[in-house]
């Protein structure tokens, strides 16, 4: 970007004079980091390495969990059409009548519809989304070396890989992957009989599920102990960019809720495998009357939405910290509101463990209760509202970089918009009545967290691959990509609201076995067809993305967006220990853009004389 | 071979996808283009202000093309009595969330084309404003609180249960992997114990036969309710989560095993007035079965449907059941073609606890088949029809010990003898060919006398009786075949003189 | 200005980062078993609950974990006070304490089969199994800490460092942690019934 002034030398001595000496290079001379290929690429302990790790792991999870998608909406959009040409991929899964007409056994499309969500909440947009990006921005942003330590966070790639392992495993079984949504609620999960599915499939998946939560655990330890321990010299917590906010605060829910999914698996197991009662009760299937008595179905549900709630903003919230990010530095303009978003993330970080029942509305809870979930889920719904208003407030009134990363922001805040709007019909527990378990729900989701998030995640990977590869990603490529999905995005799940008001269930198989819900097949074969384009438009984005690793446009100067963050201050390849000298110092906070006659400060310039300091 | 083609399609498309990428840098290099021309951001500009209208327009569109889908309008008014307070609410909703969805759309996009970056423009240093945090915070806040309010008023009145002397029909739904069982509490209106470990064979539920309320209970094919009468509907589920779903009630609430869960509602359409109601719109007035054109058309044909709601296997999709709602007089009619799953499946056979015992509409019944038969028999001119079959006294096998309900028939018959004083009668024994003749013989002679017997302990004169052994020489029936022989082991009264 | 990176005068941090990210993961540790009393405190409100004694033998291996800490506790102190036999001897009474926590709650649970209470059956009794036993898989892992801690202490020459007090001390941490955790779930699983 020419038109950044960039004074590198003048930069490099701001670091010199004031920036803070921990001797490191003196301490890391022989140090493993670079002894080997498999200790630099492999087994590497570098932050930006398993960032990178975690990011090509994510993405080759979203391809085939986007593919499953499609191969599902294949069966929804177009009931009657011969599925025989996927045999050769999905196998005795299609069986093939006298007339060669093939159909998807509908066991593996409970199975597929599972495996997407389980692929896409999990490995895709938790894993993939704050994996990659805590790991490179948290030590670059901050000013410090690398993470608080840097084993554990090898060894949480690691887990995620041998998660991932177990889980893929599991799709190849005979009995097929787990298949009882991925929610996994008892008794469905817990008695092999109920569902071809719940056999090896769900041991598989839970085993995989426990691993990749010590995976998160140890990325969360990592991100909240460097985040309080490693700032740098003057890098107060309001100091920070909104980005680290947004990843610390995730990392504390993480922690917080996920040790309570593993005690809600291990009870699930407990009475899979060894007879226990926890959730099971009264039960006859398979033609006998089970001896489980005494447990209770929705005991699970309460364990499982206490994490299953703050998961979708452990989703969310990293998106939305990169959104912040990405809008300010090319609008060329603080985020407006700071502190009010500072506080927003922690008041929804906060009520997120408030609501966790409303998921469970019509589960049999006492409707008492459900009540003051109702009320808890509404008011979540203001510090929502109040971070919508000040994205776009930072967009009013700026000179905005219409490039590919700030469309991606930009489409971000419009589907928050959209998918938050419909969660507020779904938290008043009345209308929930009818449209629990319907495409509604559907619809919601995947506008405010599946699409949402994939933004968030598309707008921080354009926008940072520079910093990760020294390179850019094609522009042309990347507005193509961006116009595709955010016009595909909205062409296939916008419908799906109407098929829920008209009462259409979620998790069907087919729709014709009912008059109420078989008049869509029109509305469904249009679902269909754009989740097929917008799949073949992600493709252009992983072609760009692998294409520019080795031929991208080269990144020639160190600030190529103009960012007042401490990441562009590194050289353009960082190598171990980020800063070849001194860490830089800090002396203001990261939104110094179009103050008086300069369109950036950066961080580490100190205040001038006669300069007013903001109160933001 | 079609997964290979789709495979070679995509690595060509990915070839051109680089070529165009590498073409494009190449241009832009040429020209000495800048990524961040005027040019270019004028494009993005446009394309984001272009695309807020198309959305806008387009959702508005789309909502109104689809209005007959949103809840309460055209044809899909809730079938219920608080149906359609949620429709309201839904609605009431949806104004509010579709001004700021409009509003805040607006604003984002037009910004985006407005503030869009060009060479001579400068972005305004603006970092906060707590007054306008404080407005955009209390307003949502405001509009939240109103919602939850008017939500919870609802949900409190629908979720509420039935009072104990309230007016009310309750019916069980029992959801399994995959259908649903619907079970109504008979005349009794009430509905008899169930417990799991008693399932077997037909009783699907584990009915416990032993709990009288049970008794009268039926299970129906499709579920009948009178219009505007309350339904507690009491929800179970015998395996794993089901989920008790009427779109057009707007009643939903999960079946969970071992934790019974209910909905209480109150139909207020019939089948027919709601089948009144779709006709008016075209996309009903098209024919049901499009390979049938001149067959019945959708509004005719429509009925209410029960759906699962709570993914529960692979047949989740399948569990359907018909919901008729229709009036008083016809629900009570069809009510009185339905027959209690009891009578109809366990009555008399091993797992029935009352196999010895009669009931009182049973002895009622008997009781007026005896005499009907005994009228008959008595004015029949023909010789042969003046037999009335005793068809409910039986003996122990190979012995004339009379059974212990046998007493209740041979009651009937001392009631009718003592009825017509003149009456003399035979009492003759009947067997099957099986076995010795003689011994037949003397069985069949000694358990007629045993009939002799109890009818003069209740007071029949033996002046009036005869008894008789004929041991296999009267067979009416074949003797080759199980139900035959059945048949031909009978106990007979032959009116003699009157 | 306020400095971000809180140093003491001798220019060592306030809390060392390893030591807190162990407290970050023993707040995770601890969530998890939240998970299981209040699964335990939401069922046994529903009623149907089996009342039993926990047998003894559980008071006693309590008694074993709680003197473990102490010991080991002893041994840090000594390690830093440069007692080298005084370090090695404590370690290892440690370590034999440690595994005889284990070896008491195995045998615990061979008392509660024998009065009649299973895995199956009530889950007054399943919350029992469970909880000890995911507790008693960490400790495992403690022990297996404690042992490297062994062995650095017989392999190693004996020379106190900076780094190996504090490396000892996340070591000795984790340790209190899983004995102050049974204490509490102890006290919960035998008045709360």
């Amino acid at each position: 970007m020419a038109d950044v002034v960039e004074d590198v030398q003048a930069q490099e001595k701001l670091i010199e004079e004031l920036g803070y000496d921990d001797h490191f290079h003196e301490h890391h001379k022989q140090d493993k980091y670079a002894s080997g290929f498999i200790s630099k690429y492999v087994f590497s302990q570098d932050h930006k390495i398993i960032a990178k790790q975690f990011l090509i792991t994510g993405m080759i999870w979203a391809i085939i969990g986007s593919a499953m998608s499609v191969i599902f909406r294949m069966q929804l959009g177009f009931p009657e059409e011969s599925l025989t040409w996927i045999k050769p991929l999905l196998g005795k899964w299609i069986t093939v009548d006298a007339n060669g007409m093939g159909t998807l056994n509908p066991e593996f499309y409970y199975a597929l519809v599972t495996m997407h969500g389980t692929i896409i909440v999990f490995f895709v947009l938790t894993a993939g989304l704050s994996g990659t990006f805590s790991n490179l921005l948290i030590p670059l942003q901050l000013g410090s070396r690398d993470m608080a330590s840097p084993f554990l966070n090898m060894l949480s790639y690691w887990f995620f890989f041998l998660a991932s392992i177990i889980m893929f495993t599991s799709l190849f079984l005979n009995t097929g992957p787990f298949s009882g949504g991925w929610v996994a609620y008892p008794p469905l999960s817990a008695l092999p009989e109920a569902s071809s599915g719940s056999k090896a499939g769900m041991t598989l998946w839970t085993m995989s599920l426990v691993f990749f939560v010590v995976s998160v655990l140890l990325g969360g330890v990592n991100y909240i102990t460097t985040v309080l321990n490693l700032r740098t010299k003057g890098m107060s917590m309001f100091r920070m960019p909104l980005s680290i906010w947004a990843f610390f605060i995730t990392a504390i829910i993480a922690l917080l809720s996920f040790p309570v999914l593993v005690s809600a698996f291990l009870m699930l197991i407990l009475d899979r495998g060894l007879g226990t009662s926890f959730f099971l009760s009264e039960i006859f299937i398979g033609g006998q009357a089970l001896d489980h008595v005494g447990g209770s179905p929705i005991l699970y549900q309460h364990l499982f939405w206490f994490l299953g709630h703050p998961e979708v903003y452990i989703i969310i919230l990293p998106a939305m910290g990169l959104v912040s990010e990405v809008l300010s530095v090319h609008s060329r303009k603080p985020i407006f509101g700071y502190t009010a978003m500072v506080l927003s993330m922690m008041a929804i970080a906060f009520l997120s463990f408030l609501v966790w029942a409303h998921h469970m509305f019509m589960s049999g809870v006492n409707p008492f209760i459900s009540s003051i979930f109702v009320i808890f889920t509404l008011i979540i719904a203001v510090p929502s509202a109040v971070k919508v208003f000040n994205w776009i407030a930072t967009v009013y009134k700026g000179n905005i970089r219409l490039v590919t990363p700030c469309l991606f922001a930009i489409g971000f805040v419009s589907m928050f918009i959209s998918g938050g709007l419909t969660g507020i019909f779904l938290g008043s527990s009345a209308i929930d009545i009818q449209l629990h378990d319907t495409y509604f729900v559907v619809a919601h989701f995947h506008i405010v967290m599946g699409v949402a998030a994939f933004f968030g995640m598309f707008a921080g990977i354009y926008h940072w691959y520079p910093k990760m590869y020294g390179r850019f990603m094609n522009e042309t490529l990347g507005k193509i990509h961006f116009w595709g999905t955010m016009i595909g995005a909205y062409v296939i799940f916008w419908p799906m609201h109407y098929l829920g008001m008209a009462g259409v269930p979620r998790r069907y198989y087919k729709f014709d076995t009912f008059q109420a819900f078989a008049d869509f097949s029109d509305m469904n074969k249009f679902i269909t067809i754009g989740a097929i384009i917008v799949f073949g438009v992600q493709l252009i984005f992983v072609i760009n993305f692998f294409y520019s690793i080795w031929r991208g446009k080269k990144q020639t100067t160190k600030n190529p967006w103009g960012a007042s963050t401490l990441e562009w201050t590194t050289p353009i390849r960082p190598g171990h220990g980020n800063w070849p000298g001194k860490i830089p110092s800090v002396h203001r906070w990261a939104y110094d853009y179009s103050k008086g006659e300069r369109e950036v400060i950066t961080q580490i310039e100190p205040i001038g004389e006669d300069e007013k300091l903001d109160s933001h | 071979m079609t997964l290979l083609t789709i495979f070679i399609i995509f690595v060509l498309f990915a070839v051109v996808i680089v070529q165009i990428s590498r073409i494009n840098e190449m241009a832009k290099a040429i020209k000495g283009e800048e990524e961040v021309s005027d040019r270019s951001m004028d494009r993005q500009g446009k394309l984001l202000f272009g695309f807020m209208v198309v959305f806008l327009v387009g959702t508005v569109w789309s909502a109104w093309a689809y209005r007959n889908v949103m809840l309460g309008y055209g044809p899909h008014e809730a079938a219920s009595a608080h149906g359609g307070s949620l429709d309201s609410l839904f609605n009431a909703t949806l104004a509010m969330t579709g001004i700021v969805f409009i509003i805040t759309h607006i604003a984002l996009f037009y910004f985006a084309w407005k503030y869009r970056r060009r060479s001579n423009a400068r972005a305004t240093h603006i970092s906060h404003d707590n007054r306008l945090e404080v407005i955009w915070t209390i307003i949502p806040a405001f509009a939240m609180v109103g919602l939850v309010i008017s939500s919870l008023m609802i949900w409190n009145d629908v979720m509420a249960d039935v009072d104990p002397d309230e007016d009310y029909l309750e019916i069980e739904a029992t959801g399994t992997q995959f259908q649903w069982f619907i079970r109504y509490p008979g005349p009794d209106q009430k509905l008899g114990t169930k417990n799991f470990r008693l399932i077997e064979g037909s009783n699907a539920l584990g009915q416990d036969w032993s709990d009288l309320k049970n008794l009268d209970d039926f299970i129906a094919q499709e579920i009948w309710l009178p219009k505007g009468k309350k339904v507690r509907v009491r929800i179970a589920a015998r395996d794993v989560l089901h989920s008790f779903y009427l779109p057009h009630f707007r009643v939903k609430m999960d079946a969970v095993p071992g934790l019974p869960t209910m909905f209480v509602f109150t139909p207020i359409k019939t089948t027919e007035e709601y089948r009144e109601e779709l006709s008016k719109y075209s996309e009903y007035q098209v024919p049901a079965d499009p390979d049938d054109p001149d067959g019945p058309q959708k509004w005719e044909v429509f009925d209410y449907e029960l759906a699962c709601a709570e993914l529960c296997g692979y047949g989740h999709y399948s569990m359907r059941k018909v919901v008729k709602i229709v009036e008083e007089p016809e629900y009570r009619a069809w009510l009185r073609e339905q027959e209690s799953f009891y009578v109809q499946s366990i009555r008399g056979t091993d797992a029935d606890p009352y196999k010895d015992q009669l009931f009182d509409y049973e002895l009622a019944d008997r009781k007026a088949e005896f005499e009907r038969d005994f009228g008959d028999a008595l004015s029949a001119a023909d010789d042969a029809a003046r037999i009335v079959r005793l068809k409910y006294v039986n003996f122990e096998t190979a012995s004339a010990n009379l059974t212990a309900l046998s007493r209740y028939e041979l009651d009937n018959a001392a009631e009718v003898l003592q009825g017509n004083p003149s009456v003399v009668v035979e009492l003759g024994g009947h067997t099957d060919s099986a076995g010795d003749a003689d011994a037949n013989l003397d069985l069949s002679r000694r358990r007629a006398n045993a009939v002799l017997t109890y009818l003069s302990g209740k007071g029949i004169d033996t002046n009036r009786l005869v008894a008789r052994g004929y041991g296999d020489l009267n067979p009416i029936d074949d003797n080759g075949t199980e139900e035959g022989r059945a048949n031909n082991r009978r106990t007979e009264l032959k009116i003699i003189s009157e | 200005m306020e400095l971000a990176i809180k140093h003491r005068a001798d220019g060592t941090r306030r809390v060392p980062p390893m030591k807190f990210a162990l407290w970050v993961g023993l707040a995770s540790i601890s969530m998890m078993f939240a998970g299981f009393i209040s699964a335990y405190i939401v069922r046994m409100a529903a009623g149907n609950w089996l009342e039993f004694e926990l047998p003894s033998l559980f008071m006693a291996s309590t008694m074993m974990i709680i003197m473990s800490s102490l010991t080991l506790h002893g041994a840090f102190i000594s390690f830093r006070a440069q007692k080298e036999m005084r370090y090695k001897g404590l370690l290892v009474i440690s370590v034999m304490l440690g595994l005889s926590f284990v070896i008491l709650q195995y045998l615990g649970w061979m008392d509660l089969q024998s009065i009649g209470i299973d895995l199956k059956g009530n889950p007054s009794g399943a919350f029992v199994y469970m909880i000890s036993g995911v507790h008693v898989a960490h400790v495992i892992g403690g022990i297996a800490v404690l042992v490297v801690a062994l062995l650095h202490a017989f392999g190693l020459p004996f020379i106190v460092t900076q780094k190996r007090i504090e490396r000892l001390d996340l070591t000795c941490q984790y340790w209190h942690y899983v004995d102050v955790l049974w204490v509490v779930l102890f006290l919960f699983l035998t008045y709360y019934r």
